[in-house]
Order: structure tokens, then sequence, then C-alpha cells
């Protein structure tokens, strides 16, 4: 089983096939160019994500070890989701009711998205969980799991 | 009320950019338009501490991913909360997708951003199937004509219109009839003829299926 990470924080100690360390790598930011649908399919113009996109559609499983930002996904976080778009083809499917990107590959990894825990309210932290199960769910990936850090590695190792 | 637009298209102040064509619509008919900055382009902490000056801020923007692009979030990053009371802030939200619908994961995030901020929220406002507005400006005309009297509502009651607001988010969801009549346009082709068209020219057909990354 193939496990990959995604982690904004330090001295993560997980181990995976793959890490990407958004506390150490600054990801080019989504310029809207449209070249991964009409120009160069599936290939974004820019090529700071090559390696992650090849061990992302390979794994079974991704897990995301998230900051939370002004009671959302850290701004990095969000440019990598807009970076993904290139996994899915330009076309819009109905079978659900509703528009949806179409799969470019055949399979997607499950989704362990474990988050810091610092919402005042459960109104605030329902915003959040709701938004990151619709994102994976709108990426096809199958199993999605949103939790609070707290409960899975000790300590945080948390970069503020 | 002084306001200041945001355009937070990745695009800036490109022709491509629908979220510039919203914002320059949004102030055509207003008596003294509103200056019309880009988040793209500028330093995100800069810019931050030159809204603050404004009474009011309205971010006008395209739907990446259910929400707001990366590089709007690293501007929302660094905003502060108001030190007084009275402040405004807006969303006016514009996407490919044809249901707004698709909306409805941000927009309570926009709401509580702007409370916590502690700016009074104005809403936001949400238009669908605008993907093509850049390319076919003629035929988005009436939709154009609503943010201009939307900006221009605004200009006199520092309100989003609630009659405009409804207009332009319809349809919330897509009905059965619509979707009926998406299946067969699907199955036909023709909802592909657009993209299919810019692939040719680009010479990429032949590859719009390519899995490069397995």
């Amino acid at each position: 089983m193939k496990t990959i990470v995604i982690t904004e924080y330090e001295n993560n100690s997980a181990s995976a096939d793959y890490t990407l360390d958004l506390a150490k790598a600054e990801i080019k930011d989504c310029i809207g160019c449209w070249s991964c649908w009409w120009k160069t399919p599936g290939r974004c113009a820019f090529k700071d994500l090559d390696e992650f996109y090849h061990h992302y559609i390979t794994a079974d499983r991704a897990i995301f070890f998230s900051q939370v930002s002004k009671g959302f996904v850290s701004g990095n976080l969000k440019t990598l989701f807009d970076r993904m778009i290139p996994l899915y083809l330009p076309y819009t499917e109905y079978s659900t009711g509703e528009s949806m990107h179409v799969p470019r590959y055949d399979r997607y990894p499950d989704i362990e998205f474990y988050y810091q825990d610092s919402f005042e309210t459960p109104a605030g932290r329902q915003i959040f969980v709701d938004y990151i199960q619709r994102v994976f769910y709108q990426f096809h990936s199958k199993s999605i799991v949103v939790e609070p850090l707290e409960e899975t590695i000790s300590g945080g190792g948390g970069r503020n | 009320m002084n306001t200041i637009i945001l355009n937070g298209s990745p695009k800036g102040k490109s022709s491509k950019s629908n979220s510039q064509i919203f914002a320059e619509h949004f102030v055509k008919e207003m008596h003294d338009p509103c200056e019309i900055k880009s988040i793209a382009g500028n330093d995100p902490k800069e810019l931050a501490r030159y809204v603050a000056g404004f009474d009011a801020i309205i971010i006008i923007l395209p739907l990446y991913i259910h929400a707001m692009p990366g590089l709007v979030m690293k501007f929302i990053e660094k905003l502060e909360p108001a030190p007084s009371e009275g402040k405004k802030m807006g969303f006016v939200l514009q996407a490919g997708f044809m249901e707004t619908a698709q909306h409805k994961y941000v927009q309570p995030y926009f709401r509580r951003l702007a409370e916590q901020l502690n700016y009074y929220y104005l809403g936001t406002v949400s238009k669908g199937e605008a993907a093509g507005i850049y390319m076919y400006p003629k035929m988005f005309k009436k939709v154009l004509k609503m943010v201009s009297e939307l900006g221009a509502a605004y200009e006199s009651t520092q309100a989003f219109d609630d009659e405009i607001v409804k207009k332009l988010s319809k349809p919330y969801k897509l009905s059965q009839f619509q979707l009926r009549l998406l299946k067969v346009v699907d199955i036909v082709g023709l909802s592909n003829i657009g993209w299919h068209k810019v692939l040719k020219q680009n010479n990429a057909y032949e590859q719009r299926l390519d899995r490069p990354f397995l």
C-alpha cells in the first residue's frame, strides 16, 4: 500500500513513500492559464509539482497534516488544491445531479486529512470540515476522513 | 463610503480575466466609480495595509476548487481586524459550473471571516456559468448589465440589492429538466464542442485524455 504525506508541519515523523513538505515548499500559484486542459493536457505550465502529481495518482492513501489559517486552509495549501486541476478533465458530468469534473485517471487515493483544531466554535470547524470533504469528493476520492490533529500526533509540532 | 474593489483573479488586469470584467462593470454606472485593484501582482501584506484605509472592501473573484484562488487566501491571511466598527466587506463570486450551489461551501466562510475581522458582512453575490464571458462578451450582455446595476445600487445604498443578487444566482441547483437536457447534450457531444475547438487550435486534441503522470 503506497502512502504519501502532504504536511505543513516541520519534522513530521510519519513514514511515507513520498512527502510533500509544505513547510519548506512554497508552491507556485495557479495563474489560470488553462494550459493543463487546452495546450498540454494533464500537464501544468509549472513543473514544481510534477513529482507530487505522479505520487498522488499512484498512491493508495494521501495523508494531509494541515494548519488552519484565518479559519480556512492556508494560502499555500489552497494553491496546492488549485494546482490539482490537471488531474481531471475539462469536461463536466452530471450523473450525481450536479456539475462534477470528469476524472482523468482511473483511481485517486483515499484521503486522511488532519487539521490543527484552533476553531473557537463548532460552526467554524464545520465550515472547514465540510469544505475539505467537498474538495476530495469533487476530486473523486472514495474514502475521505477529516479529523483534528491532536488525536493523531502528540505534541503537534506546530509552526506559526 | 469609501469602497475599494479587489479583483481576485490570478489573471489580474488581463482582458481575459472575467473578474476584472465584472469589476469594471460593477463600477461602470457609478457617479463616482470605486478604485479597482488586483490582488495578483501586489504584495499581500502591503495590499492588506492599503485596504485597511477604506470603509468597505468588495472582493470580486473566480471560484477555484469550491473557494477562493490560493493567492486570494494568501492575501486574506494578511488581513487585520478593523479597529473601528462600521466597516463593510462583501464578495462577488463567478464560476464556470452552472449552478451556484457549488458556492455554498465557501459562502459561510466569507461571512465568518468578515465577522471575525470586525467587518459588517455585505453578503456574497454568486454567478455561475461565467467562464465564457471574456470569450463571448456579447452573449453575456444581460449578465454584465445586471452587474452594473448591482454596482449602481451599491453606490446609493451601500448594500447588495436582493433582487439582483437573486437573479444572478439562478440556477441554485440544476432542475430535473436541465439535468435531462444536459445529459442529452453530453451524449451527442455538443457540450464539448468549445473545448475541442480550442484543443484542436492548440494541436492538443489527440492528447486530450493523456495521463502523463502514471
